[in-house]
């Protein structure tokens, strides 16, 4: 109950500081390479492998219960842009961005380099967290619709070599089943994912104990929530985007 | 000077400082004396609104800090310099850079006149031609004394210390006492120590204020706590005598 206190009012406290204060280009700049940039090659080398599984099971049981793979393509295209593009993506930020960013600031917490920011009049959250929640936002909707878009050339290629389905029967196939909407809830669907991740980090980070055992901690702890999270939030945008 | 009328701090069920009262006259060297989790780096951080305390008040150049809001509790820090257990640096920067984040926050000078108080500061604690250097490429007592140097950077009137010779070697810790002493003449300030160096406090300090379970036992000038009976001031008096 406390833990979730403090992250509602870290949650509070950000928003206030983000309509309030100059923005920092200079930090965001370079959290931004950090998360877009240093996470792109593991990121498109994952989703492409989850495409290529995709199409293959796909079609292997549609193979067996049906008889025919043909709505594969239109199916997987579907299923890459509302699915596997950004929640992939989130996943793999959570452990490769998350983790790092609730090591940093633990770190600096246990070592009291927090205490001297605001002994020197400095706000933790405008100077810590602002900059990581945008960079990330910013970070995660690209990378997300990146990796969508890698997903795509990966199936399409996979289609065409394994299932015998050209480029364009794919792109036709596609047509039917994916609209507008489905591309704008895959950089929805990322943006948010790119919310959860520095707010749920750095609150791990500033609850840190000491030593590398309290590091160890909240940086595990920081993954499993942020991801737990993720798939919820997933489940709810789905729903709306699907239903209401 | 500064001074705390029955202050009161809890973490949750455990009362860490337990209706302390202390006046601290201006220009003192006082050290805060005590065995682990007696409260006393909990006081400091109560002085500069790190902390604040459950009840009690503290006062600081004749003005209640204890309920001030964050924003302006940034004029009592302003006046108040810490230097932090760990060094505290930030590993991003450069020593330079560390030394002249708070002159840059605070003060309203040129990058010049920002390198002079740089330089002048580092020359303070016996330092120079670090300044391009990263704090993990130097050692941990550098780190301490950029640390200290970056507090002193900003004249502070009052001058705190939370065990600044933790993890050194005994020659460094000398070194840094010394500083503390010559920094706290010199810079004509306030000096509060938390420390459990009963030996560097004999020396250097005006008074000795010895903690324990968040009150204090004893407190008087080197000679007056040479002469006390208490047994927790001869536990630590026994180990400098040896």
């Amino acid at each position: 109950m406390k833990q979730l206190r403090h992250f509602f009012d870290l949650v509070a406290r950000t928003l206030f500081v983000l309509s309030s204060t100059p923005f920092r280009m200079k930090e965001f700049s370079r959290q931004l390479y950090f998360v877009a940039n240093g996470s792109l090659p593991i990121v498109l080398f994952c989703v492409g492998f989850a495409a290529i599984v995709t199409i293959l099971e796909a079609s292997f049981h549609m193979k067996l219960v049906i008889q025919n793979d043909s709505m594969v393509p239109g199916f997987a295209a579907l299923l890459i842009l509302r699915e596997l593009g950004p929640v992939v993506t989130a996943l793999l930020l959570t452990s490769r961005v998350g983790a790092g960013f609730t090591a940093e600031v633990g770190l600096m917490k246990t070592t009291e380099q927090i205490d001297a920011l605001r002994m020197l009049g400095i706000d933790p959250v405008q100077y810590l967290v602002v900059p990581r929640l945008i960079a990330t936002i910013v970070g995660t909707f690209l990378l997300a619709l990146l990796a969508s878009m890698t997903c795509l050339l990966g199936a399409m290629f996979v289609t065409d070599i394994h299932l015998g389905y050209s480029p364009a029967m794919f792109l036709s196939s596609m047509r039917v089943f994916v609209d507008f909407q489905d591309l704008l809830l895959a950089g929805l669907k990322g943006a948010v994912f790119g919310a959860v991740i520095p707010l749920v980090s750095c609150h791990f980070g500033f609850l840190c104990e000491e030593g590398a055992e309290g590091v160890g901690k909240a940086t595990t702890q920081s993954v499993v929530v942020s991801s737990v999270s993720i798939i919820v939030l997933d489940f709810i945008l789905s729903y709306v985007f699907s239903y209401v | 000077m500064i001074e705390y009328r029955g202050l009161v701090k809890r973490f949750g069920a455990k009362t860490i400082l337990n209706g302390l009262n202390l006046r601290i006259e201006e220009g003192e060297i006082v050290f805060v004396l005590g065995t682990s989790g007696t409260g006393k780096s909990v006081l400091l951080k109560n002085t500069v609104g790190l902390f604040r305390p459950d009840a009690g008040e503290i006062w600081i150049q004749g003005r209640e800090v204890s309920k001030l809001s964050e924003h302006d509790y940034l004029e009592v820090r302003k006046v108040c310099g810490m230097v932090f257990q760990h060094p505290a640096l930030f590993d991003s920067m450069t020593v330079y850079e560390n030394v002249a984040f708070g002159l840059r926050r605070f003060e309203e000078l040129s990058e010049s006149e920002i390198a002079d108080r740089v330089k002048e500061s580092l020359a303070r604690v016996h330092l120079k031609g670090i300044e391009d250097k990263k704090p993990p490429q130097i050692s941990y007592g550098m780190q301490k004394r950029v640390s200290l140097a970056r507090t002193v950077a900003l004249n502070p009137r009052i001058l705190l210390f939370d065990e600044p010779t933790t993890g050194l070697d005994p020659v460094t810790t000398r070194a840094v006492n010394h500083l503390i002493f010559e920094l706290s003449r010199k810079m004509k300030t306030t000096s509060i120590v938390v420390s459990h160096d009963m030996e560097c406090a004999l020396e250097i300090a005006d008074r000795i204020v010895l903690l324990d379970k968040g009150s204090i036992v004893t407190q008087g000038t080197p000679s007056e706590i040479k002469k006390s009976e208490i047994p927790l001031v001869r536990g630590f008096l026994e180990e400098v005598l040896a």
